[in-house]
């Protein structure tokens, strides 16, 4: 059976349009004139189990309406749409029991208290046995390794911290999917790397379906399977991570510092983006030149005094992916 | 479509283990609700000292008016010591056990915070209460100590009091409460239709002030008291009050169903509103 399958799937928004001036609102109050805002166009959708899914596009495109509409807070206008083979909207407190979500903005812990409380409640309310928990909650801790700050309270946590707990407490009661919208928001490379193999491992040791929204591209480079792009509440593109990743992902953004002025030749696969002073922005095409030797380049170029490499911002990936998928149109 | 023949998942064992036991664990779900809720307002026990204090003022400034008032003798039934105890005990009930039901209810519907609540197996009004009976246990102790102290000290213990009483004016007190509570509820509720519902909650403190909890309802005049009889704002506060000051066995029969009553009465409109709510943002998103 699949976990998610959506076919046909539209969404439309009511909104209140609020006329300007004194004259408009006093109408408004009587007779409210609304706007149809159109979220998500007829999509189709299969997610078959321990796939690992990013959901990808920019802000206002549809993903959390979709994210929504699949958690059962959104009812859809048209189309149908399982999940587990259950209907979201109708059985949501059914669903409930084996979905899992983590919103990076949004935290599900107590503020003022340790995780070992939040893991407690959360273990009540999804009805898991005591016994159960506590095995669970032992197998997170050291799977997340959470030893040091189980008793601390969550608001004396670093951000990183943080979204390990949150990660380890959707998990509590075992759900077969795993929803994840912008879980590495804000956090430093070290501790993104950490998460992303911590939900990759989950993904190969039990084998839990995930379903991820991110802005940035290292998620769904590092963690995905497959990814699915949406814009203006359509799907723009679905396939491969390993497909999209030699398409699009191959790009590096690279920003040098030279100790002393310097002049950059540019090379093949390089693209000089900005240059001023002593600092240059470089586009790197890393299926003609690998990082490696663009990196041994610059060291040889003269004497560097600061070095970063960046993805470039998905925002820049899905305008290539638009801008690509129009030639292959035309 | 490829579920089985229910439509519905093959659910694990060792993950049904509450779903289908009945409401015995379902409250236990609730009761750990409120233990979280009351753990978080012990550690941060500091939270409750301005209150603490404002209570103390508010009560010796009352003490002082009434004083001056009474030369002796009784207004409308109650002795000066009784309507100290009887401030003690609306001020305690209104203002020590109050919860941000009202702020609550409107931020998460107003900025879609909602949404996060309903992907929990649990509902999110009983949710809300169990959180807030959870808090109002603490603050029912430290005020609850507070308003016995001042009392004492201030005009000492009521003459004959019955103890034995005590417990249904407790019943009385905890109706209220739940009275309070749930029409806060509804009034935060409105904010899935309206944008502006401040108003409501502003009148409806100031009605709840009025009639009973600044003064006892046998001091408004005689029209008004019939009137605020078919209300349900002097249940919160004047009803068990009066029981708890001056207990009598035919007012107890005449407050209580009306408690009971009024009670149904909130609890079945917040979740009418709720679950009317709840199809539009559905239908409509946050």
């Amino acid at each position: 059976m699949n976990m998610i399958e959506a076919y046909d799937l539209s969404k439309t928004y009511r909104t209140r349009v609020r006329g300007e001036g004194l004259a408009a609102s006093a109408r408004a109050m009587f007779r409210p004139v609304y706007r149809e805002v159109l979220a998500v166009q007829s999509i189709d959708l299969v997610v078959p189990p321990g796939e690992i899914v990013a959901f990808i596009g920019p802000n206002g495109a549809g993903k959390s309406t979709t994210i929504k509409m699949m958690t059962g807070i959104l009812r859809p206008n048209s189309g149908s749409i399982r999940v587990l083979g259950l209907d979201p909207v109708r059985e949501r407190s059914n669903l409930s029991y084996h979905i899992g979500t983590v919103f990076g903005q949004k935290s599900q812990l107590w503020f003022h208290l340790p995780p070992t409380d939040s893991f407690t409640l959360l273990g009540r309310i999804y009805d898991v046995a005591p016994g159960v928990l506590k095995k669970r909650i032992a197998m997170l801790t050291e799977r997340f390794e959470l030893g040091a700050l189980l008793d601390v309270p969550v608001r004396k946590m670093s951000l990183g911290q943080r979204i390990r707990c949150e990660v380890a407490a959707s998990l509590l009661h075992e759900p077969e999917i795993l929803f994840l919208d912008e879980p590495t928001i804000g956090l430093d490379v070290v501790v993104k790397q950490a998460i992303r193999e911590l939900i990759r491992d989950l993904n190969q040791e039990k084998g839990t379906t995930i379903f991820l929204t991110s802005h940035d591209a290292g998620d769904v480079e590092h963690v995905c399977r497959r990814a699915i792009v949406i814009d203006h509440g359509r799907i723009v593109l679905d396939q491969p991570v390993k497909k999209l990743k030699y398409d699009y992902l191959n790009r590096k953004i690279i920003a040098v510092r030279f100790t002393e002025k310097h002049d950059l030749k540019t090379l093949p696969g390089i693209e000089v983006q900005k240059t001023g002073g002593l600092g240059s922005r470089l586009l790197v095409d890393t299926r003609i030149r690998p990082i490696g030797e663009v990196m041994s380049w610059l060291v040889g170029s003269g004497a560097v005094a600061d070095i970063t490499v960046e993805d470039p911002p998905m925002e820049e990936i899905i305008a290539t992916i638009f801008s690509s998928q129009d030639e292959g149109g035309a | 479509m490829p579920a089985n023949p229910q439509g519905q998942v093959a659910v694990p064992d060792h993950k049904r283990w509450g779903a289908d036991r009945g409401p015995v664990l379902k409250l236990g779900k609730y009761l750990a609700i409120a233990k979280i809720n009351l753990h978080q307002a012990i550690v941060y026990r500091s939270n409750v000292l301005g209150g603490l204090l404002f209570y103390a003022l508010f009560i010796f400034v009352f003490f002082s008016l009434w004083r001056a008032i009474y030369h002796g003798g009784e207004v409308q039934g109650y002795s000066l010591r009784q309507v100290v105890w009887y401030l003690c005990i609306t001020e305690l009930l209104v203002f020590g056990c109050r919860t941000p039901v009202f702020t609550q209810m409107n931020e998460d519907i107003k900025t879609g915070a909602l949404a996060y609540q309903l992907i929990r197996p649990c509902h999110y009004v009983a949710y809300q209460f169990a959180g807030a009976v959870g808090r109002m246990v603490f603050n029912l102790v430290c005020f609850g100590i507070l308003a016995v102290v001042l009392g004492m000290v201030m005009v000492g213990p009521l003459p004959d009091y019955a103890l034995t009483k005590l417990p249904l004016g407790i019943l009385s007190a905890c109706l209220g409460l739940v009275i309070n509570f749930f029409l806060l509820m509804c009034l935060g509720l409105t904010a899935f239709r309206l944008e502006e519902n401040g108003a409501f909650y502003l009148v409806y403190q100031k009605l709840v002030f009025m009639l009973g909890m600044f003064i006892p309802l046998e001091f408004l005049p005689g029209w008004l008291q019939r009137i605020a009889r078919w209300l349900p704002f002097p249940y919160v506060a004047w009803a068990p009050a009066r029981l708890l000051v001056a207990f009598s066995w035919p007012l107890f029969w005449q407050i209580l169903p009306l408690q009971v009553f009024w009670a149904a009465i909130a609890i079945g409109l917040s979740l009418l509103l709720y679950r009317q709510g709840m199809r539009g943002l559905q239908a409509n998103g946050g």
